[in-house]
């Protein structure tokens, strides 16, 4: 089995290629690959015939469940012969029906088909049910690309569409079901979750597997509320309707209900849902087929009301109701398939479709007509067609099964209808109408051929064939494969005469109204179609109007959130954060511990109070100028706050940003106007003081609670013992940023590194860097003194530089201070000027910066030791010691130079333009 | 006093946020850069250590004596720098703003999100 | 090359190429030459430590300045890092070799080689870091390098989106601070291992409770998590697409590889921890209502990009619940979920680039053609759409499986019938972009333009990995369970 289906994929791939070479046989020679697997098949039909299941496994992902495991049993087996020999014939018949495509739609065309026939094989040989589901879903797909296959057509897609979002809609249910088995039972055998049906269905999921499998059935088979995508699907290219929409794709469902019969019968549901799901499929479609226009939509409402009768068949209890399943499923794929063809070939010869006219296209499509009427009369149920038999085992199955007359009297109507539709779309377009001269009669555009005839007649005589002839198909098939389906052995008996029976009475019955019906077709038709309720009442409309409701509902919500105002976002953000914050403190039901034995000290608490201060004053600024300073006033109380607290080089540092990010802020205050009207209104105001001041009483219940605990560090411990010892410097603090945690200094100096190759990108002037120089008014005391005491800071940056390792200062401070002296004299003298003065170009300072860093760290891998692991060469007397800490110090320093003057340069000259 | 100093912290903290949910940018901008200020005083309490002494090993010895944590100071000190960075981009982001839309209202600089609402789109008809 | 050189070379390659691009930036032949040696050079590297860390939990250590472990910052490469790295490199590569037709030389003037590749350094950072301080240092890198790449080409909508994306990302970056601060002044370490330890042993507190919620916020933030998830549609489509591409598939999964590193890692959610375990139904919360929103989100737009970005999103509510679910099957599927849609978003928008290339129009609207014009780009572009939509046996339908399942084992159903929900949402949204996109008539006046074939190369990769994952799930499934191990061990 996995032979066949790998050559059939293997086939499936490279056959199309055949079709690009060959042109018009394309459709004979690539069928001889579905006949091949039919061939294959058959050679094992003598083991199917005993009874026998093949199985076979290959792992694929055990640790996720998933093994490829086979198994083909007399169900299956009936499917498998109807794929590939169905399969055959549609390609044939492609080959003829697609001659105005061109040859890549061609072989796309035939790309699909094989790919569908692999994905279908797959389905119905897969075991495991995970298995299952990937070809199940992969048929959808399938389908999906052949409706839309006309892509050109909205029509089409549109139907495509809508059948994608059924049957993905089953899918997924699908999906959800067999999880939950497998979640029930521990494992994805099918043959498992079958045999435990009983353990299944009283599990607490039981009912929503057996709902999710119901659904997925229903939408794959067309099934009321489900059914409406199949009529739509006929935008498909004939053949590939023929195929997929009515002989086997549609049966999935069936093949998925019949295999889990007993575990939906072992809930007290289950059996009345599927049978009075069927009784009203069969109905609505019953009267849609005689509403129809066109004859590949009356084909697709008797398809549906077909399989609604094969849906009515499995949910009745009883072996007679499997015999009679299995045989209709042959049965009507046979037929069908046949019609369909006949019905694309007068589309193809007439471009008609629609029904009402009569065209008596029996003269030039004569073999068409004769394969019609074949058709016609097994779906008719006239003896001695297959259909007849299958008839006559629905009937004898109703009859019984436990339940009450409703179903049976459903199916009588149904099988009239169906009657009904055989005549009419073999009468109407071939035999009616012959003597008639009407201008209606259509432009015959060519004649038959051999491609398009040879599948239905086929198909037709096979009906006849199977039923005069029944002995290998009911010994190597049918007996198979009711016996897979009802799990024991049941005798099947086919035979055209059973005597006088109740069943021959009702097919009577049935006969009789069908011919009222064909005979009354017109004013039933028109008189149908004058009734609006059946548009109105149609789900299609419903589902539509979901879907619209959808977007709908979706657009609205999107607009809701995503309405563009910053602000509302940031709120948004907040009290989000709040919310996260006051639910996992609430949740967890405890107060925040206060530190002890901490006395107030009153200088620094009045230094950080004028902190507060100065944030407080900056929210009530009404001049951005103002907020600025307040901001900054801010800044430099926490630099203070540092100090006092034993952390000079954190103030220094603090001290330098907050000068420059004055200085650089300027730059924009300059550009934009300073008094701004209030952008909130106080209710906003006072939101968003709420959610702000939320924030912050979060924040500081945690810090509180977690300084009131102080743990020991040993991280710190080590750097205060080592420091000195292994790493050569008194500072520690400069010895972690250079040394014990240079990377993170890595790190934060590509980040000034990358802010300056941004800013530079963003304030890039057009047409090169240095613009015409325009003469700044330069202050009369700038001048004198700017030049003397840029040098001053620029020599005590290099200082900075130097004594870090051991006094506060280090590489940041320093490169801050230094661009502090070239802050200076950009004030003084204009931006120009200390650009030039500068010489290189700030960016070349950052990358060369960023080198020395990155490079400080190798001479340590040279030494066979970890990546920025220093090196130390202590020379002794009054040399003083060198390390690679100073080149990594080195090129921070010129980094930050480099970034700032970046920005300082680029703000300068944008806001001066 | 750590107790004085958490609340100073969160309250600049939340000054900061109260800045940030303004609509004008440079507010905005600002309020970023009073939050990083905020953030970085609370940061520097995680220390373990309360001292007023700076982790700096006195000339002579070996060891650090009672200093305060080096190791939080340490973060702080690459918070700064990245914060400052991070605000200077803004402010030049800001700026460009200013420049294209003579506005800093965030209502009015909002061209990214101005593809137009959501078109209706109709699902049905493809 | 030793294991601790090689852990390095993630980081370090992209780092030295990015100094030498941003040195050579003017000679716009010679920095795309850096970029593309770069990458070529850290998709051998990636793969030469994946394979030395995928026979398991095998650590691969350096400690910078070879300080002992705690003291200095640790970097190692165990499982999920080491993977998530390599499809990095495979995605930059693509991304690279996309953008020899989208970036030209304006943009690689304007320092694109030298952001791209810092950015991927950040990222690559953030996946092999052990320390928590380290790891928002390569936040606020990815941060900045995101937004220079974002303003590339200095437009009006860029500027502001970059504006968005600036005050979302400060604000996030605040919080995780805070929080890391918090972390380490409640164990007195910064070392994830040892604070995860540190943690498991004391008992919760307000401290670390807070601290929990600032860093759900903060990585929620950047992961772009409901209700934290508005800048990202905000700021997205607004990239060149190749940078677009980049930061769907890779930043918001470096924010949600974040969360797994806190929450399975240092609080020890899915493995018994009860530091954060009080803020484990928010994490269900956020992951549903991620999943529904942002998949409503997709449906609601016709401009692609914008389309793509809800959908970016909505994925990371899948891995969200998977991480919510709380068990060790749940930490994997959530990484599972993750390397599938890594590569899945970032051929999205590559896609996305070539329609808008040959139909001159972002609006779903207006394009079409695509099946009829380029059948060859069709066929490659229906791999991630197909994937995305969890359309088997592709790799998106495997993650999808995955974490419904496990919300079935954990006891969440619901959780997985949001996802269903979602899916559902996902299918209908790819089918009509597949329909717009790929069928109907193109409604722009333009001429077509022929797409490149190094951009359908870049795309090919991508697809052929994420039909590799669909044909062998049990293999990366191995990968996944085997990282969850590792996440959970670290407590």
């Amino acid at each position: 089995m996995f032979m066949i289906l790998l050559v059939s994929l293997v086939g499936a791939l490279l056959m199309p290629l055949f079709a690009r070479m060959i042109g018009r046989g394309a459709g004979l020679v690539i069928a001889l690959l579905p006949l091949g697997l039919l061939v294959a098949f058959i050679e094992l039909a003598e083991l199917v015939e005993r009874g026998w299941v093949l199985g076979q496994g290959r792992r694929w992902a055990p640790s996720l469940g998933l093994d490829l495991t086979l198994r083909l049993d007399g169900f299956s087996f009936l499917f498998c012969l109807l794929i590939t020999g169905i399969g055959a014939l549609v390609i044939i018949y492609a080959g003829a029906y697609l001659t105005d495509k061109s040859r890549v739609e061609r072989s796309r065309f035939f790309l699909l088909i094989l790919l569908f026939m692999t994905a279908m094989l797959g389905t119905v040989l897969a075991e495991n049910l995970l298995v299952l589901l990937i070809f199940w879903e992969a048929t959808s797909i399938i389908s999906f690309l052949l409706i839309g296959f006309d892509s050109r057509s909205a029509r089409s897609r549109r139907a495509a569409l809508m059948a994608l979002q059924v049957t993905a809609f089953g899918g997924l249910m699908l999906l959800a079901g067999v999880l939950m088995i497998g979640h029930v039972l521990g494992t994805y055998s099918m043959a498992v979750a079958i045999d435990r049906a009983d353990a299944l269905a009283a599990s607490p999921f039981g009912g929503p597997i057996v709902a999710c499998i119901l659904i997925a059935a229903f939408t794959k088979s067309a099934q009321f509320p489900f059914h409406f995508w199949l009529p739509n699907a006929m935008q498909a290219p004939t053949p590939a309707s023929a195929y997929l929409h009515s002989a086997t794709m549609v049966k999935l469902g069936i093949y998925l209900l019949a295999r889990f019969e007993p575990v939906f019968a072992a809930t007290s549901w289950g059996r009345a849902t599927v049978i009075t799901i069927a009784c009203i499929t069969m109905l609505v479609a019953a009267a849609q087929a005689l509403r129809a226009e066109s004859f590949k939509s009356a084909l697709a409402y008797s398809t549906i009301a077909s399989l609604g009768i094969l849906t009515l068949l499995v949910g009745l209890d009883g072996p007679a109701a499997t015999v009679a399943m299995v045989g209709f499923l042959l049965s009507h794929a046979l037929y069908k398939a046949a019609l369909f063809f006949c019905a694309g070939s007068v589309l193809h010869a007439t471009g008609m479709q629609r029904l009402r006219p009569k065209s008596g296209l029996a003269r030039v499509l004569p073999l068409t007509a004769v394969a019609s009427v074949g058709a016609s009369l097994s779906m008719a149920g006239i003896p001695p067609f297959l259909g007849f038999i299958s008839k006559e085992f629905l009937f004898e199955a109703q009859l019984e099964s436990s339940w009450e007359i409703a179903p049976l009297a459903a199916a009588v109507i149904v099988n009239a209808v169906m009657v009904g539709v055989a005549g009419v779309v073999t009468l109407r377009p071939f035999f009616l109408g012959r003597g008639e001269g009407s201008g209606e009669r259509p432009i015959v555009r060519h004649g038959e051929s051999f491609s398009l005839v040879v599948p239905p007649l086929m198909l037709a005589l096979a009906g006849l064939i199977i039923s005069l002839e029944p002995d290998w198909i009911t010994r190597a098939v049918l007996r198979p494969a009711v016996a897979a389906v009802y799990r024991a052995p049941v005798n099947v008996d086919i035979a055209v005469w059973h005597g006088l029976t109740p069943m021959l009475l009702l097919s009577a019955v049935v006969v009789t109204i069908g011919a009222l019906i064909v005979r009354f077709w017109h004013p039933i038709h028109v008189r149908l179609r004058t009734m609006d309720r059946f548009d109105t009442l149609a789900v299609e409309r419903l589902w539509e109007e979901t879907l619209r409701g959808l977007v709908r509902g979706s657009t609205a919500l999107t607009e809701v959130l995503q309405h563009g105002d910053l602000r509302r976002y940031l709120l948004l953000v907040a009290i989000g954060i709040a919310g996260l914050g006051a639910w996992s403190v609430g949740n967890l039901g405890l107060f925040p511990r206060l530190p002890t034995d901490d006395p107030l000290r009153i200088a620094p608490a009045m230094v950080a109070l004028v902190g507060l201060a100065g944030a407080l004053a900056a929210t009530r600024a009404a001049s951005l100028l103002g907020a600025m300073i307040a901001t900054g006033l801010t800044g430099f109380a926490t630099a203070l706050t540092f100090m006092m607290n034993g952390a000079p080089d954190l103030a220094l540092t603090q001290f330098a940003v907050e000068v420059l990010l004055v200085v650089l802020l300027t730059a924009l205050l300059l550009a934009v106007p300073l008094a701004t009207a209030p952008t909130r209104t106080p209710l906003m105001r006072r939101t968003d003081a709420v959610v702000a001041c939320g924030i912050g009483a979060l924040l500081f219940c945690g810090i509180v609670d977690m300084a009131a605990n102080p743990q020991a560090s040993p991280a710190s411990d080590f750097y205060g013992r080592a420091s000195y010892l292994a790493a050569k410097g008194h500072n520690v603090v400069n010895v972690i940023l250079v040394d014990f945690r240079a990377f993170d200094t890595l790190g934060e100096t590509t980040v000034i590194a990358i802010a300056a190759v941004l800013a530079r990108s963003l304030l890039m002037t057009r047409g090169g860097d240095v613009p015409a120089g325009r003469s700044q008014p330069v202050h009369f005391s700038f001048l004198m003194s700017g030049r003397a005491l840029s040098w001053l800071l620029f020599a005590a940056s290099l200082v900075i530089l130097w004594r870090g390792h051991d006094q506060p200062g280090g590489g940041f401070v320093g490169g801050l201070v230094a661009a502090l002296a070239f802050a200076l004299l950009a004030l003084a003298y204009g931006v120009d000027w200390a650009q030039r003065a500068l010489r290189v170009n700030p960016l070349t300072l950052v990358g060369t910066g960023m080198l020395l860093a990155l490079v400080s760290g190798l001479p340590g891998v040279a030494a066979g030791r970890p990546y920025l692991s220093h090196l130390w060469w202590e020379p002794g007397g009054w040399l003083p010691k060198l390390g690679t800490t100073m080149i990594f110090d080195l090129g921070v320093y010129l980094v930050v130079l480099g970034a700032v003057l970046t920005f300082l340069f680029g703000l300068q000259r944008e806001a001066a333009r | 006093m750590t107790a004085l100093y958490a609340f100073v912290g969160a309250a600049i903290v939340a000054c900061a946020l109260f800045m940030i949910l303004s609509r004008n940018l440079v507010r905005v901008l600002l309020g970023l850069s009073l939050l990083a200020t905020g953030a970085n005083l609370l940061l520097s309490l995680v220390g373990n250590v309360r001292s007023e002494q700076p982790p700096i090993i006195a000339d002579g010895q070996q060891t650090l004596g009672t200093a305060a944590d080096p190791l939080a100071q340490a973060l702080v000190l690459t918070a700064i720098v990245i914060g400052f960075a991070l605000t200077v981009v803004l402010a030049v982001l800001v700026l460009r703003a200013w420049r294209a839309e003579h506005t800093v209202d965030s209502r009015q600089v909002d061209s990214a999100e101005a593809l137009g609402p959501p078109q209706e789109r109709d699902p049905t008809n493809v | 090359m030793s294991d601790a050189l090689l852990v390095l070379t993630p980081v370090a390659v992209p780092f030295v190429g990015a100094v030498l691009a941003l040195l050579l930036r003017e000679r716009v032949a010679a920095a795309r030459g850096v970029g593309m040696i770069a990458l070529v050079t850290l998709a051998v590297l990636s793969l030469a430590l994946f394979r030395r860390t995928a026979g398991g939990a095998r650590l691969v250590g350096s400690v910078f300045g070879g300080w002992p472990q705690p003291f200095g910052i640790g970097f190692s490469a165990s499982l999920p890092g080491a993977a998530l790295v390599l499809v990095t490199a495979l995605v930059a590569l693509a991304c690279a070799i996309y953008a020899l037709s989208d970036i030209g030389p304006r943009r690689r003037r304007a320092g694109y080689d030298a952001l791209m590749l810092a950015m991927i350094g950040a990222v690559n950072g953030a996946f092999l870091t052990d320390d928590l301080f380290n790891l928002y240092v390569w936040f606020e890198l990815a941060l900045i390098s995101a937004l220079g790449l974002l303003t590339l080409d200095r437009r009006r909508t860029q500027i502001d989106g970059a504006i968005r994306y600036a005050a979302f990302g400060m604000l996030a970056a605040t919080f995780i601070l805070l929080g890391i601060g918090m972390i380490y002044g409640i164990t007195g370490t910064l070392d994830i291992t040892r604070a995860a330890a540190a943690l498991a042993a004391g008992s919760p507190s307000v401290g670390s409770a807070v601290a929990a919620a600032l860093l759900l916020g903060g990585f929620a933030l950047k992961a772009g998590l409901f209700p934290f998830h508005l800048w990202l549609p905000a700021s997205y489509h607004t990239a060149p697409v190749t940078v677009a591409a980049l930061f769907a598939g890779l930043l918001t999964k470096m924010g949600f590889y974040a969360l797994l590193l806190v929450f399975a890692g240092l609080f020890g959610v899915g493995s018994g921890g009860v530091a954060a375990a009080q803020l484990v139904p928010a994490l269900g919360l956020i992951a549903g209502a991620t999943m529904v929103v942002c998949a409503a989100g997709a449906l609601a737009q016709t401009d692609m990009r914008r389309l793509l970005a809800y959908h970016v999103i909505a994925q990371v509510g899948y891995m969200m619940a998977a991480l919510a679910l709380s068990t060790r099957e749940g930490l994997a599927a959530a990484i599972f979920y993750m390397v599938h849609s890594i590569i899945v978003q970032a051929n999205l928008f590559l896609g996305a680039g070539l329609i808008r290339r040959a139909s001159g129009s972002w609006d779903l609207t207006r394009t079409g053609g695509m099946v009829r014009q380029e059948p060859l780009f069709a066929v490659l572009f229906a791999v991630p759409v197909l994937s995305l939509a969890g359309i088997p046996p592709l790799s998106g339908f495997f993650a999808k499986l995955i974490v419904i399942r496990e919300s079935f084992d954990a006891g969440m159903a619901w959780l997985g019938a949001v996802g269903l929900l979602a899916g559902l949402m996902t299918i209908v949204s790819m089918a009509l972009f597949w329909s717009d996109a790929c069928w109907k008539d193109p409604r722009s006046g333009r001429t077509q333009r022929r797409l490149p074939g190094s951009a359908l190369l870049a795309m090919a990769m991508l697809s052929a990995a994420t039909v590799a994952i669909g044909l062998a799930p049990g293999w990366l499934w191995t990968v996944a369970q085997l990282s969850a191990k590792a996440l959970g061990d670290l407590g």
